[in-house]
């Protein structure tokens, strides 16, 4: 390996590789032989099942490379073989052996691959060899002042501190012919370079004030952790009430047996953020012990059926807004049911209910004519022939329909904001792929008149000037106060700038991630044009720097919240403010 | 014993006594007890209330409770103004969980 003999530590791998006498200077021959083969695809592929491939000798130059790496890589066959018998016995054995040395060659690979993987070569990371198989480095290099033939040329030449080893070897190259590779004889071998500690690799830096936490939200935290233990919360106020169902949610400590604790013949309200736990059982009784509840919001309720809906239909008579995530259980019936006993229902949101089918949007909109709030998100079997239905109801609002298996069409969509576009304060038609520009054009442009939350995440149909000239058009409507239009990479300076132009003065909220394209110069005017601006996401606007923050900075008074993920031209020196959080700083510079 | 130290707020004492329902009083610094909304607002200087003119603050809360809530704006008083809350020693250790509803109601009413 080296010529002084001294070695460092090895491997387990290395050590059996010496033993079994797999060299370097082996593989490293091995791995010529394929890119050789690469270059030549008339060769036939000198893998090493090919031992009858020997090529005649025509005496070109690849040839001959080839040839004498062939003869090396297949250790029996070095000589070759007199009888074409011999050959032929051989050639099955040599397959098998090589077989096995290319495996181990790739294992070799592999470990090695691991060992480096922190430094960056040109080559393929995955052809490439571990550094110190280079031949380069590895066959001793004859000592300064003696003769050696030149690989090339075969002039005898003297060995000097500057010999190049030919590239492929073996062999040295005299000084022209190292001269005609192009290589730099003087160059010094590059230093190993310093592996970067894997924490160190991606630095992610949030500006995060940490707000000394309040006496209140501590003891809500320390009844949550004893929750199993209070008998009774008492009168500790409907925003403690709430928090500490949040706190519970976030430890998912709320079960069947701690719920009641939220529970009050008194309340109108009810949330509960997790109630992953809690049985069919559970869910009637939350509905015995909250008779009076109107506004009803259960987060994760996987385990919710059709008898605890149908329990509701008969105790919650005064129900008119049920909010449920996830209701995987109910079934057609169950939600026909439901909506036959509520008649007075105004708000219906749901997110991921794989049965909720056409007939169930039907049972809704005959029974419950009077909603202004429906969300249908991520329901799997949502199409366009739920929008004819959902389109008589008059009264909405709110209307989420995101998120469906298969999207929405443009048609059907701008129907259906001709018949109900005209109310509607809050739009979210997010991960409608097939969505175009025609429905801001033909749908909302003309028929929207109150709206004031658009979401419209992930529609890449949409496109840059669609985009521009629906907020240039859109007087009809006052400006928006949010609008999330983020992972649609179609859009940039012309559509910010028209959208900050429309709704700048009164925006609270905006999310252009991945609009990758914008430019620097509509991304440093949010700050000006959208004053009343809370939380601002840019990630991944590659042109946000340390000006575009601090001109939100110094133009938006009431920011709180600034996500700058991907935004690697920000540094360090990222301008912050307090009371403001600026998260996901990632730059090279740190 | 209240130390009548005269300072430059209005020639008003430093310190602001304030008693439990039980019987107990607490002196504090009148900046600590500025850390609750609702002792701040009693004591303001603008106002009339008895509370600001005597400088005491009688609480409808049992002394334990009270106690805890004071060394919680203590603590805040403390921790609020220096920046590095690296050392930053955790409270809630030093809250016995039988008065945290207890607790949570009052500090819900302080403000704190």
């Amino acid at each position: 390996m080296s010529r002084n003999n001294v070695r460092g530590p090895t491997s387990a791998l290395t050590e059996f590789l010496r033993e079994s006498g797999i060299t370097t200077a082996l593989v490293t021959r091995r791995v010529r032989q394929g890119q050789g083969a690469r270059a030549d695809p008339q060769q036939p592929a000198a893998g090493p099942s090919n031992a009858d491939g020997e090529n005649a000798e025509d005496g070109s130059a690849q040839d001959a490379a080839n040839e004498e790496y062939n003869s090396d890589k297949l250790d029996e066959s070095e000589d070759e073989n007199p009888s074409a018998k011999k050959k032929c016995k051989l050639s099955k054995k040599a397959a098998e052996k090589a077989k096995a040395k290319e495996k181990a060659k790739l294992k070799k690979k592999k470990g090695g691959k691991d060992d480096d993987s922190d430094y960056e070569d040109d080559e393929d990371e995955y052809t490439a060899l571990s550094k110190s198989m280079y031949a380069k480095t590895s066959p001793a290099k004859p000592p300064v002042g003696s003769f050696e033939n030149c690989a090339k040329c075969e002039k005898k030449f003297t060995v000097t501190r500057y010999t190049v080893a030919a590239n492929p070897p073996p062999g040295f190259l005299c000084h022209d012919c190292a001269k005609a590779t192009g290589t730099d004889p003087f160059k010094k071998p590059a230093l190993p370079r310093k592996r970067k500690n894997p924490q160190d690799k991606r630095k992610v830096v949030n500006f995060d004030d940490k707000e000394l936490p309040s006496l209140a939200s501590m003891c809500i935290k320390i009844i949550s952790n004893h929750i199993n233990d209070v008998e009774a919360l008492g009168n500790i106020g409907q925003v403690n009430l709430d928090e500490i169902s949040r706190v519970l949610a976030r430890n998912r400590s709320m079960t069947c047996e701690n719920a009641p604790l939220l529970y009050d013949i008194q309340n109108t309200k009810l949330t509960l953020y997790d109630a992953t736990k809690l049985t069919p059982p559970a869910f009637c009784t939350l509905a015995s012990l909250n008779p009076g509840v109107e506004s009803l919001r259960l987060d994760y309720c996987g385990r919710i059926n059709d008898s605890a809906l149908s329990h509701w239909s008969g105790h919650l008579t005064s129900l008119n807004r049920l909010e449920l995530l996830g209701p995987f259980l109910i079934r057609i019936e169950g939600w026909k049911t439901f909506f036959q006993s509520h008649p007075q229902l105004t708000g219906f949101l749901i997110t991921q209910s794989p049965r909720f089918d056409l007939s169930c949007v039907e049972s809704l909109v005959e029974n419950c004519p009077n909603l202004t709030e429906l969300r249908l998100a991520q329901i799997g079997k949502m199409s366009d022939e739920f929008l004819p239905h959902i389109a008589s109801l008059q009264h909405l609002e709110y209307l989420d329909l995101s998120e469906p298996s298969s999207s929405l069409s443009s048609e059907a969509v701008t129907r259906l904001l001709e018949a109900v576009g005209s109310k509607l304060t809050h739009l979210n038609l997010s991960s409608n792929d097939l969505l175009d520009d025609t429905v801001l054009t033909e749908g909302l442009l003309p028929h929207a008149k109150k709206l004031s939350t658009l979401i419209l995440k992930n529609t890449p149909e949409l496109t840059d000037s669609g985009v521009a000239s629906f907020f240039k058009g859109f007087r009809s409507n006052p400006p928006l106060h949010h609008i999330c239009m983020e992972r649609n990479h179609n859009l940039g300076d012309k559509a910010l700038k028209a959208l900050l132009h429309h709704s700048g003065k009164e925006l609270r909220e905006l999310n252009i991630n991945s609009w990758k394209e914008t430019g620097n110069e509509p991304l440093t005017t949010i700050g000006n044009l959208a004053p009343q601006l809370r939380t601002l996401d840019v990630g991944w606007c590659r042109q946000v720097d340390d000006f575009v923050v601090k001109a939100v900075l110094e133009g938006c008074q009431n920011i709180t919240n600034i996500s700058v993920y991907g935004c690697n031209k920000l540094t360090i020196n990222c301008p912050r403010k307090h009371g403001v959080k600026i998260r996901g700083i990632e730059t090279n510079a740190i | 014993m209240p130390r009548d130290v005269d300072m430059e707020g209005g020639g008003k004492s430093d310190w602001v006594r304030i008693t439990s329902v039980d019987g107990f009083s607490f002196m504090v610094l009148r900046k600590v007890a500025m850390g609750s909304g609702t002792l701040k607002n009693m004591l303001s200087s603008d106002s009339n209330f008895a509370e600001a003119l005597s400088g005491t603050c009688p609480l409808q809360e049992r002394a334990v409770v009270l106690e805890k809530v004071l060394e919680y704006l203590a603590y805040k008083n403390t921790y609020e103004e220096n920046g590095s809350k690296d050392d930053l020693e955790h409270f809630e250790k030093r809250v016995p969980p039988e008065i945290a509803l207890e607790l949570l109601m009052a500090a819900d009413y302080l403000e704190s």
